[in-house]
């Protein structure tokens, strides 16, 4: 009885390698990106991280191929939009075997974790990634309190 | 249970494993005409000295590593360290000496020229 239970574990011991193969498979085959990025949803695009510095936050976003005035940038309070449309490099005069970086337009907004100073945020667009800081305002920035 | 008595838990005799940095293809399109063939690939953020492009035996690899250049605690993160590779085959009817490569606003564009024996030509009939 007890070497039976012992075969079965095995058999699904091997089923679970197989299903996690089969599963690498379908991930690897002409992947355009890797396992961690996952499905790409259009609202999701292009790929933005926000990190907070203490006294201002950075957002920094992927956005080869965009010249300066290809993006709009919007702030008011804590509240961040970003859109824009890249402008097509197709050269003229030839035919494409293949077409993966997309020409959509995108627009995205976030809700910023604090209050930011509209009036000193600085944008800088280098290598395709473009990178805002924006400085927050006094009351948000954090404060030391001493103990009395 | 176990009889070991030791005072301090010894380290198993695994190498620390340093953290790789996942490989992804970066998205390319690839246009042709009678002169050349044309490869744009989007690799944002890498800097130009650390992107390299090999051709060996007739198959062509683009490599590039991008680190995120941020400080501060992050609250919010899509896209991190990566390293953007990808890996092609060349047709024979590339000059491989004439390739040539550009980087601007990260997109990376190789142009591949043909040799000038495989542009399509057009042969003059003669009256007899």
């Amino acid at each position: 009885m007890w070497t039976r239970g012992r075969d079965i574990d095995r058999m699904f011991g091997a089923m679970d390698l197989l299903r996690s193969r089969m599963n690498n498979l379908f991930t690897d085959f002409d992947r355009s990106y890797g396992n961690d990025y996952g499905w790409t949803v259009a609202a999701g695009t292009p790929r933005t991280n926000i990190h907070d510095a203490g006294d201002h936050l950075e957002v920094t976003a992927e956005v080869p191929g965009f010249r300066k005035d290809d993006i709009t940038i919007k702030i008011q309070g804590n509240y961040l939009e970003i859109s824009g449309v890249r402008a097509s490099d197709s050269p003229e005069g030839y035919t494409a075997h293949r077409v993966e970086r997309e020409i959509l337009p995108f627009s995205r907004s976030f809700t910023l974790p604090a209050d930011v100073n509209a009036d000193k945020v600085a944008a800088n667009l280098k290598n395709g990634i473009l990178k805002l800081t924006l400085p927050k305002a006094e009351a948000a920035k954090p404060k030391q309190i001493k103990i009395s | 249970m176990s009889e070991r008595t030791d005072l301090v838990k010894k380290e198993e005799a695994s190498p620390v494993r340093s953290r790789r940095i996942p490989a992804v293809a970066p998205v390319v399109d690839i246009f042709e005409n009678d002169d050349e063939i044309l490869l744009f690939a989007n690799m944002p953020g890498v800097k130009k000295d650390e992107i390299s492009v090999n051709i060996d035996n007739g198959k062509l690899t683009l490599t590039g590593v991008r680190m995120t250049e941020t400080s501060g605690a992050p609250c919010w993160e899509e896209f991190g360290d990566v390293e953007y590779r990808r890996t092609f085959s060349v047709p024979q009817i590339i000059d491989v000496a004439k390739v040539n490569a550009e980087f601007k606003n990260g997109v990376l564009k190789l142009h591949l020229p043909r040799s000038e024996a495989t542009k399509p030509r057009q042969i003059e009939i003669k009256a007899a």
